[in-house]
């Protein structure tokens, strides 16, 4: 019995392992769904200019494309290497319209509104019908946001409206060495300001917090260029002056074009352009942005990625978590205690159905055999006492054995079926009390089956 | 990972349940085979008793024709208990009849 209980009492205990194991797993799980890797102080926002931009009305927009294929509104900056696009247009009649970059949300749909056009350039963004046409590449993105050209967006574009195949692509202007003037002017700013800002650039201050927070080590040198002038190369500023400030990181701003240059560009300054135009380029291009405002977004991307553990900055500290250490092995636990639970759980089916059938089949067991015996012996005794009665009994006691006999054949049906001994000898009980009173009526002592079964048994 | 929680769930409640059903089967069936044991050895023991008797006594032939009409129809351990009480009221009549 004792091995019962402890048997009962350990299933209950993996029982309850069990729904703690599962109940950790699950809190687990809601855990984790809050991680975040690192905590980086920069903070995206990039802030548009006030949109100062005042709109014909569609109407007199409509007559605008009508009257003329090509209607570049005041302030329009996107500009394209006509030749080519006309080329693509060929006899087709393509009406263009171009806004100047910032319009706000109803001019923008007061420009779709405008029925008769074919293309409409809002900055640099190019649209026309549903779809719109963007740089699949950084030299695209630079092209587009460094001079505001959009050769390369409008002529696919142009190609698939009218269903025309696309002409090849063409080399995209590069870079050219910045001439010995350009580059003594930009070098002494640097020396005496560490920022040099060219005439026409859109551009106040270099934000300071956010440069602190991106180039932690060293100033960076920042150098801003206004808006290029479409297909030409850019004045490459960047590798000379790495090599004026060697471990230096030098910003190169051309338009709302950023470059990296410095310490670590090679594996750095793709990855942080990539990363930025992939995001902002459509909106750099559409709406407009003071330059200081595109630099803060860029440095706090800069703080991003080296937040994220890249750029030879360690690893944000992660302190010892045991959940998170145990948490492969939950599972496993969980499903042993389920195997022990359910091998426990087994153990009264087994005793109660499986062993009896056993013990029918193969004979059975020590254990049963002992209480067994007593009951058989019992019932062999008063067997045969019936047996030696009946060749006593006269009428009178007749009935009486008869009922014993009955008994005595129901016992041993209940023997042999493995019902309770309890049963079995209440039987047996029912049966001795009919054969006493057998005896008694035939007077014969020594026949009273406490006599006779003491006799017997000795 | 996910299949290892539903499968052990649904092994952990068979098993509960299980544990707790087979032996509550297993007692309802063995307790139903005794009982009608008991009863049709009454049964016996009364018919026994009624040839013995050789009067005749409507009253305990009908109680005895219930209780074989019980145990022919089978049925769970209150009509067993119910047909043994009747089998020993009837061996009681016959019994009584025949001034044992």
């Amino acid at each position: 019995m004792s091995r019962f209980l402890r048997a009962e009492f350990v299933r209950w205990v993996l029982l309850g392992v069990a729904m703690v194991v599962l109940v950790a797993f699950l809190v687990a799980q809601q855990q984790s769904a809050g991680v975040t890797y690192g905590d980086s102080p920069a903070r995206d926002t990039l802030d548009a200019a006030e949109p100062a931009v005042t709109l014909p009305s569609v109407e007199e927009l409509t007559a605008l494309v009508d009257a003329s294929p090509v209607v570049r509104l005041p302030g329009a900056v996107a500009t394209w290497d006509a030749p080519r696009v006309d080329a693509v247009i060929g006899d087709a009649d393509v009406r263009i319209l171009v806004t100047p970059p910032g319009l706000d949300k109803d001019q923008r749909r007061q420009v779709y509104d405008v029925d008769n056009v074919t293309v409409r350039v809002l900055g640099t963004q190019v649209t026309g019908g549903a779809l719109e046409s963007m740089p699949d590449s950084l030299a695209g993105w630079r092209t587009r946001l460094a001079t505001g050209d959009v050769t390369e967006q409008l002529i696919p574009l142009i190609a698939r409206l009218l269903d025309q195949p696309e002409p090849p692509e063409v080399e995209l202007p590069g870079y050219r060495a910045p001439t010995d003037a350009e580059l003594s002017t930009v070098v002494s700013d640097l020396r005496s300001h560490g920022v040099h800002v060219a005439a026409g650039a859109d551009f106040t201050t270099v934000p300071a917090q956010a440069a602190a927070a991106a180039f932690p080590d060293h100033d960076p040198l920042v150098v801003v260029l206004p808006t290029q002038p479409p297909g030409e190369p850019l004045p490459a500023y960047g590798p000379a002056l790495a090599d004026a400030f060697p471990d230096t990181p030098i910003l190169v701003m051309y338009g709302a074009w950023v470059e990296y240059h410095g310490p670590h560009a090679d594996e750095f300054g793709e990855l942080a352009a990539v990363s930025f135009y992939s995001q902002y380029g459509s909106v750099l291009s559409r709406d407009h942005y003071p330059q200081e405002n595109v630099l803060a977004v860029y440095l706090n991307r800069v703080t991003d990625i080296r937040y994220s553990g890249l750029f030879d900055r360690p690893l944000p500290y992660q302190p010892f978590d045991p959940l998170r250490m145990a948490l492969p092995a939950l599972p496993w636990i969980f499903m042993v205690c389920v195997l022990g639970f359910l091998a426990l759980s087994m153990r009264p089916l087994v005793r109660g159905v499986v062993e009896p059938r056993m013990q029918q089949a193969f004979g059975g067991g020590q254990r049963r055999r002992v209480g067994v015996r007593g009951v058989a012996a019992h019932l062999a005794g008063l067997s045969a006492l019936a047996v030696e009665m009946s060749m006593v009994t006269d009428r009178g006691s007749d009935p009486a054995l008869a009922r014993g006999i009955s008994h005595l054949q129901a016992a041993r049906t209940a023997l042999d079926d493995q019902l309770p001994h309890r049963h079995v000898r209440r039987l047996l009980a029912d049966a001795e009390a009919e054969l006493d009173e057998a005896a008694r009526k035939v007077g014969l002592d020594f026949l009273r089956p406490r006599h006779y079964l003491q006799e017997w048994l000795a | 990972m996910a299949p290892v929680w539903a499968v052990g769930g649904v092994i952990l409640l068979a098993s509960g349940f299980g544990a707790a059903l087979v032996p509550w089967l297993w007692a309802r069936h063995r307790r139903r085979r005794v009982a009608w044991s008991a009863a049709r050895a009454a049964i016996d023991s009364a018919a026994i008793t009624r040839d013995a008797a050789r009067s005749h006594h409507p009253k305990a032939a009908q109680l005895l024709a219930r209780a074989e009409a019980l145990a022919a129809t089978g049925g769970g351990p209150d009509a067993a208990r119910t047909a043994a009480a009747y089998a020993r009221r009837a061996d009681q009549l016959w019994r009584t009849a025949a001034g044992e």
